[in-house]
């Protein structure tokens, strides 16, 4: 799109489009080099349907132009484009019993003239078609009694006897389950290898960042962003976008982007009634999330940063004293955290295996509440077990039990004893 | 699978040619078939006697003669010949409305040739065109205008959505069927010869009627046949076939006009015929698949060979049920009669194939 070198073969520019008097396009600008895989991301009514309508020709854009390996989408004949380029489409209903072989076969339409009917080449290329897309044995099935997976490859397989240069998909791996979503995807990535343009719609971001080399995020009828998925799907664009909070990765075993969405972004009306969250090594973020949920103004410390608890507060925007990467917490941090725990209406402390390097944290729990913080003990574990200091750690909780914290055994036990000591005023 | 689609091919062509063959065989026997009773052999010969070298070796008495080749052959043919139109235009309704329920007169065909017969049985229009009597001419004219009319009404833009060709059909039908009564009511004694026009049937078929019509119908039957591939791609529906290279709106205008321009032929000689149109298509697409290019020639020889004998065993029926008088059922109430029970025991057999 921007960064290949690769020949350009589709380019659309400024194109808008409207259904009436309700724009539904707005000046969409993009070009896709041979051999790629775009994909088009956007939440439902952003204008990915309509533009990929746009560039098949079944809509008229009302400003700007669509071109398709040089050809002028509008003014060439059907006939013409459908040589150069296919369209898979999301519902695909065949009226009357026609077999899969059939439909596949239709595909070779726009090389037969009027007079003409297929002859062995036809027949060959649809077979073809049928083979690379793993559907022969599908080919003398009446086509609508076929599961929504083998339709699926059905339809494409008949985009590919059109022998296209160009192929667009609306949402391929919709109403798939996973096994046929991947076989999906797999044959569409090594159809690319082979020079085929693919443009193709998804609503599964992780699929999409995992198969497409380059992605175009939609928006209000507007293309927002695009590139290549690290440029693209970033936490700031899914929430401006998709209105959630979400984390965004590199995942270790694919080596792809995955965004996992974390929660909608909603405005609730904060109570002034703030929790402290005392945690670490994920112990934390079932209760920061559900802290968040039940109104609370929520903080927790001290936290390293990248441990998987601070990740979860960063993107739940959760304020938060940190530390360096793996190291012990130093004095500076402790008084900071102490501060701020002093200043809340109530400390949690989850259940966190605690070393030399955090002990400091459960000190920070009985200073609170030596100050009159009241304090909330999640413990399905006996102190021993995330005891890792030879003992300290586990007097700490003692004299903390022996100071009446509350203790719960789960997050929900600690969210009703929060609740009831702290009354709304 | 190449050979495989090729033996397909194959299967056509002998499905078709059998049908031929049976066809040729329902004209036969519907010849047979009449108020007097002729032996098989003398229409055999009659028929044989028209056949050029042949006819000179061959003798059968003259009035046999007039009967089996001035009387009944114009009928049987007409019966034929409507068949053919009919299935053909069902078969293209039916394709370009997606629809397995659309016949020939779903966008307004019956309606406007009713309203033109009525309107030229009330006012007593007299002798017609060309030998063609008025009734039918106006039946034609006013079935090709209805057409024309639905099909400008349902424009939105550059395009014709089907569903909007499909009710303002309905509405307009609607609307002339009323006056279809208006004319009713106004037509006093005339009223008999209108319910019977209504009704449908051949017995006043003339040579040339057939003679007018068929060229119509075969030369609407030919060029559908161009058209026929178009008609299986927009099976995908109008957005696919655009994409797979189908000028659609061109496309269902000339398959509208060429079904349109069938039914409004047939129903010109034969006046309202229901069932035929609807069933055959069905029947046939059981029998050939649902490819077009076949279907087309297959229900055209189909419909033809069911009109033809169930023209017959109406004047047979007629025949025995009042005893010697030359009274005899109208054909629609024969194709209604058999063909209902027929579609039903098909429906319930075979619905797995309209997806149900």
């Amino acid at each position: 799109m921007i960064n290949g070198e690769g020949r350009v073969t589709v380019r659309v520019l400024g194109v808008e489009c409207s259904y009436g008097s309700t724009k539904v396009l707005d000046g969409v600008t993009l070009s896709v080099n041979e051999g790629e895989v775009l994909g088009i991301l956007g939440p439902n009514g952003a204008g990915k349907t309509t533009l990929l309508r746009c560039i098949s020709g079944v809509l008229k854009p009302r400003v700007g132009s669509i071109l398709v390996e040089g050809l002028e989408v509008g003014s060439v004949k059907p006939k013409l484009l459908a040589k150069t380029l296919a369209v898979v489409p999301q519902e695909f209903e065949v009226s009357f019993n026609f077999t899969a072989f059939d439909v596949v076969l239709m595909g070779r339409n726009p090389h037969l003239s009027r007079l003409q009917s297929e002859g062995a080449k036809d027949y060959e290329a649809a077979r073809k078609a049928m083979e690379l897309t793993g559907t022969l044995h599908l080919a003398n099935r009446p086509i609508n009694q076929l599961s929504g997976g083998e339709k699926r490859k059905v339809v494409i397989a008949k985009a590919l006897a059109q022998e296209p240069k160009v192929l667009l998909l609306d949402e391929p791996t919709s109403h798939l389950d996973v096994s046929a979503q991947l076989e999906v995807m797999d044959l569409i990535k090594s159809l690319c290898r082979k020079g085929l343009t693919v443009i193709a719609t998804f609503h599964d971001m992780n699929l999409a960042a995992r198969y497409c080399n380059v992605l175009a995020l939609m928006h209000h009828k507007k293309i927002v962003a695009a590139g290549r998925p690290e440029e693209v799907l970033t936490a700031e664009n899914v929430k401006e976008v998709f209105g959630v909070e979400a984390l965004v990765k590199k995942h270790p075993a694919t080596g792809c982007l995955y965004v996992v969405p974390i929660s909608t972004v909603k405005e609730v009306a904060r109570l002034n009634r703030s929790v402290h969250l005392i945690c670490g090594g994920g112990s934390g973020a079932r209760m920061m999330r559900m802290l968040l949920e039940a109104g609370f103004n929520v903080r927790a410390g001290v936290l390293n940063v990248l441990d998987e608890d601070y990740e979860v507060a960063q993107a739940l925007g959760v304020r938060v004293v940190s530390e360096a990467p793996f190291s012990p917490i130093t004095d500076s941090s402790y008084e900071e955290c102490l501060k701020l725990v002093k200043s809340s209406s109530a400390v949690v402390v989850t259940c966190f295996p605690v070393g030399s390097g955090n002990l400091k944290n459960l000190e920070v729990a009985l200073e609170a509440l030596r100050s009159g913080v009241p304090t909330v003990l999640i413990e399905p574990l006996k102190p021993e077990a995330r005891d890792f200091t030879g003992g300290r750690a586990a007097e700490i909780l003692k004299e903390l039990k022996a100071l009446k914290a509350l203790s719960a055994s789960n997050e929900e036990e600690a969210l009703n004893l929060l609740n009831s000591i702290l009354k709304p005023a | 699978m190449s050979s495989e689609a090729l033996f397909r091919r194959k299967r056509w062509k002998s499905i078709v040619f059998a049908l031929l063959l049976i066809l040729i065989a329902s004209i036969v026997v519907s010849l047979n078939l009449g108020f007097a009773q002729l032996p098989f052999t003398t229409v055999v010969k009659a028929l044989a006697k028209k056949l050029p070298f042949l006819g000179g070796w061959l003798s059968v008495p003259g009035v046999e003669e007039t009967i089996i080749t001035e009387i009944r052959l114009p009928r049987v043919l007409a019966g034929v010949v409507v068949g053919m139109a009919l299935s053909l235009a069902g078969s293209i309704f039916q394709g370009i409305f997606r629809n397995p329920m659309a016949d020939p007169y779903v966008i307004g065909t019956s309606a406007g040739a009713a309203f033109g017969a009525s309107l030229a049985i009330v006012l007593g229009l007299g002798a017609g065109l060309l030998g063609v009597a008025s009734i039918s001419l106006m039946a034609f004219l006013g079935a090709t205008l209805t057409v024309s009319l639905v099909y400008s009404i349902s424009r939105v833009g550059a395009r014709t959505p089907v569903t909007m060709l499909l009710l303002s059909g309905i509405a307009v039908s609607t609307f002339l069927s009323a006056l279809v009564m208006v004319l009713g009511v106004l037509a006093g004694e005339k009223l008999h010869a209108l319910y019977f026009w209504l009704l449908g049937g051949f017995s006043y078929v003339e040579w040339v009627d057939v003679l007018v019509a068929a060229p119509l119908i075969l030369a609407a039957s030919i060029v559908s046949y161009f058209y026929s591939r178009d008609l299986n791609v927009m099976q995908l529906g109008e957005e696919q076939a655009l994409q797979l290279g189908v000028e659609v709106e061109r496309s269902k205008l000339v398959l509208t006009a060429l079904g349109s321009l069938a039914t409004s032929a047939a129903v010109a000689i034969s006046g309202l015929i229901g069932f035929v149109g609807l069933i055959i298509p069905h029947l046939v697409r059981l029998l050939v698949g649902p490819d077009h290019r076949v279907l087309i020639p297959a229900s055209m020889l189909t419909g033809g060979s069911l009109l033809a004998l169930c023209d017959g065993l109406a004047r047979t029926i007629g025949r025995i049920t009042f005893l010697g008088a030359p009274t005899e059922l109208p054909v629609g109430v024969v194709t209604a009669i058999m063909g209902a029970p027929f579609f039903l025991y098909l429906l319930r057999r075979r619905r797995g194939e309209y997806g149900l």
